[in-house]
């Protein structure tokens, strides 16, 4: 553990480490684009510049390894006309739409000029104009002259997912970024080359000129995409969600997130989500207030168990809810009601062990190891055969229903549905509407739940890592989570205190509901 | 607690003061009816006062030369507006040497404070605040300015030319 000082600052690395790794470590701020913690280093930039003592020049701090007793710093006269003029070098054919730039906001080469820079500019010469809004692929585009050459979507292609789309072509002041002979930049990885572009070279095709960065708030979440597990951070304003970020956390998801995991926005978005309770069966549906709606479902299940015992009702469950939801509706299921009568739906389960060899799972449930050990805690292992003969022979009456938050992960929802629909009585609880239902004969109450971002919780990975998150902000006010539903289906009241819409719950978030769908 | 004593109104005789005023009002009445040409008011409506070439009346969306509009839809003056009245909704324009471009542009007037704000933030002189200052209207959902309002008008006369043009910005190298 060799040790240094940072602009006097004493700081312990591991053997190996760089000089830009220490300063990350020890908090110091360092002008820098090419480098990327998760990337290897490639020194184009020029612009992590450091004055190390006994060494007559400046020498760059991603590739300069760290030695026992080094004394550097970066904020010496000459450092810092060094990385002045750099900047200089790379705004030299920098385009400056920042009007137009998504990268506006969260750019580096902004954060950096306003920090090191503020020169007056020395170029006399005209700009080189390159190609702009190259479309690279079903999820990027590409604008030449924004591009300061920093190599880190090229070495991304290659080192982490290793389908060497990118390269750089042509010499001197015309090299541009581009793609082999016009092949799309096709795979489920490429987003991340957007999140590295320290400048809005490669912008996001789902989220290009939608919101300006600056009107967004950001919320650490776990994406509920696939058993990984990648930690996130959402980005939603009164609107609701617009994108989602990786969140660095070396043990599981390193720095990146795949393309499918940052569509796990859009189904919690208003449009398409069930917005209160509603009673009803075969399509003609009565809006009623949600805990109305789960009282009334609560006397029917009691009343269901106490006619016909605790073996005329089940309860399904899916992957998608958190592990404290589980432990509280299963707790209330089985020592309340005793039945034992749970069952697991898996929506995929030939792909379920299916994996990309670097972040995607087959597995399409956040927390489908969560469940299975509260089943097994809660000490029961449902049959699905069993759940057919029960429906089939009418011993099943009512089948309670925690179902899928990301519909477009279940692709047997249709069939799904109208198989427990075979119930007299359907308590259909889960966060969007869907139109299977209105097929159902089955007399159903459908219960409003929220979404991984509009609860607190916990999901547990594949590899048994059990990662909590935080709420991050509400789009539905009306909606419950399971917790709640089972408080509610016990006949006893929530604590209001605790729900966002105060006395009773009827507070509607109006910046969200009344803007309509987005 | 103390009391001001103020001087009884008894004591006071307003009958001079009343005399003085209408004495004025007659002074005035009779230099206005003779010098009708130094008169310091105006006959509104009939008459019109004409404000300086700085006065911030509404706003006008400036366009190109070939008549589209200017915005480029940065939204820095929505982001600027102290009384958050612009609401602009940007979209990809499918000429490329365009990009984007905003497909609403609403500002909501009665909420506006014409301030300049707008004005002053905009990187590409898309807006303006106009010499017009007369803004009456029927009903409150008129006083929401859309594009076809702020940029094509018929005071406008087919729209007011920016100053900042993207070809020749290109030509020069910028």
């Amino acid at each position: 553990m060799p040790k240094l000082k940072i602009n006097g600052k004493d700081v312990e690395v591991p053997q190996g480490s760089t000089i830009i790794q220490a300063f990350k470590a020890s908090g110091v701020e360092i002008c820098h684009y090419c480098w990327h913690p998760g990337l290897s280093v490639a020194g184009v930039c020029r612009l992590c510049m450091v004055q190390i003592e006994g060494i007559p020049k400046l020498q760059i701090a991603c590739n300069t390894e760290v030695k026992e007793g080094m004394v550097v710093n970066n904020t010496a006269q000459g450092v810092q006309e060094t990385v002045k003029w750099g900047l200089d070098f790379h705004l030299i054919n920098h385009p400056l739409d920042c009007p137009i730039c998504d990268q506006a906001g969260e750019c580096g080469l902004q954060d950096q000029y306003m920090q090191f820079g503020q020169y007056d500019p020395q170029m006399a010469e005209h700009k080189v104009k390159k190609h702009k809004v190259i479309d690279l692929g079903p999820t990027v585009v590409l604008d030449s002259e924004r591009c300061i050459l920093c190599s880190r979507c090229v070495r991304f292609m290659d080192e982490v997912s290793k389908t060497h789309e990118l390269g750089i072509f042509n010499r001197g002041d015309r090299s541009e970024i581009g793609t082999v002979e016009g092949k799309p930049l096709a795979n489920n990885y490429s987003l991340n080359t957007v999140d590295i572009c320290p400048v809005g070279a490669l912008t996001s095709k789902d989220f290009r000129f939608r919101q300006r960065v600056w009107y967004l708030k950001e919320a650490d979440s776990i994406c509920p995409g696939c058993s990984t597990g990648c930690n996130v951070k959402v980005s939603y304003n009164e609107e609701g969600l617009w994108r989602i970020k990786p969140r660095e956390n070396k043990e599981v998801n390193g720095y990146w997130m795949c393309d499918v995991g940052r569509d796990s926005y859009k189904f919690v978005n208003l449009k398409g989500r069930l917005l209160g309770g509603r009673v009803g069966r075969r399509g003609s549906w009565q809006d009623v207030d949600v805990v109305d709606a789960a009282r009334s479902a609560g006397l029917k299940l009691r009343e269901t168990v106490e006619k016909f015992g605790p073996d005329s009702v089940a309860l399904v469950l899916t992957g998608q809810f958190t592990n404290e939801e589980y432990k509280d509706l299963l707790g209330f299921f089985v020592s309340n009601l005793k039945s034992k009568n749970v069952f697991h739906w898996l929506n995929n389960p030939d792909k379920v062990n299916e994996f990309d060899g670097l972040l995607f799972r087959g597995d399409r449930n956040p927390n489908t190891k969560g469940l299975v050990g509260a089943m097994i805690a809660a000490g029961v292992s449902g049959k699905w055969e069993s759940l057919q003969s029960g429906l089939a022979g009418k011993k099943i009456k009512l089948v309670l229903v925690a179902g899928p938050e990301n519909q477009a992960v279940f692709p047997d929802l249709e069939e799904k549905v109208k198989f427990l629909g075979q119930a007299e009585s359907l308590v259909w609880m889960t966060s969007g509407t869907s139109t299977v239902l209105d097929q159902v004969m089955a007399e159903t109450w459908q219960i409003p739940l929220k979404t991984y971002i509009e609860k607190a919780g916990s999901f547990t990975t594949y590899q048994g890592k059990v990662q909590s998150f935080k709420l991050g902000t509400t789009i539905v006010a009306q909606a419950l989570n399971l917790s709640e539903v089972a408080e509610l289906l016990a006949g006893r009241d929530l604590n209001w205190n605790l729900r966002p819409g105060g006395v009773g719950g009827v507070k509607v978030n109006y910046s969200t509901a009344q803007r309509g769908a987005l | 607690m103390s009391l001001v004593k103020r001087p009884d109104a008894k004591a006071e005789w307003f009958l001079p003061g009343i005399l003085a005023g209408l004495w004025f009002t007659l002074k005035k009445m009779l230099w206005n009816l003779f010098n009708q040409q130094k008169m310091q008011t105006l006959n509104y409506p009939e008459q019109k006062y004409e404000y300086g070439p700085r006065f911030k009346g509404n706003h006008v969306l400036t366009v190109k030369k070939d008549g589209s509009i200017r915005c480029t839809a940065c939204m820095l003056c929505a982001t600027n507006c102290p009384a958050q009245c612009i609401k602009i909704t940007a979209a990809e324009n499918p000429d490329p040497s365009v990009e984007k471009y905003p497909i609403a542009y609403e500002i909501d007037v009665l909420r506006c404070v014409f301030c300049g704000f707008c004005e002053e933030a905009c990187p590409v002189d898309a807006i303006r605040m106009g010499p017009e200052w007369q803004t009456a209207a029927l009903n409150g959902s008129k006083f929401t300015y859309d594009i076809q309002q702020l940029a094509y008008r018929p005071q406008l006369k087919g729209g007011v030319l920016s100053v900042l043009d993207d070809q020749e910005r290109h030509q020069a190298g910028i």
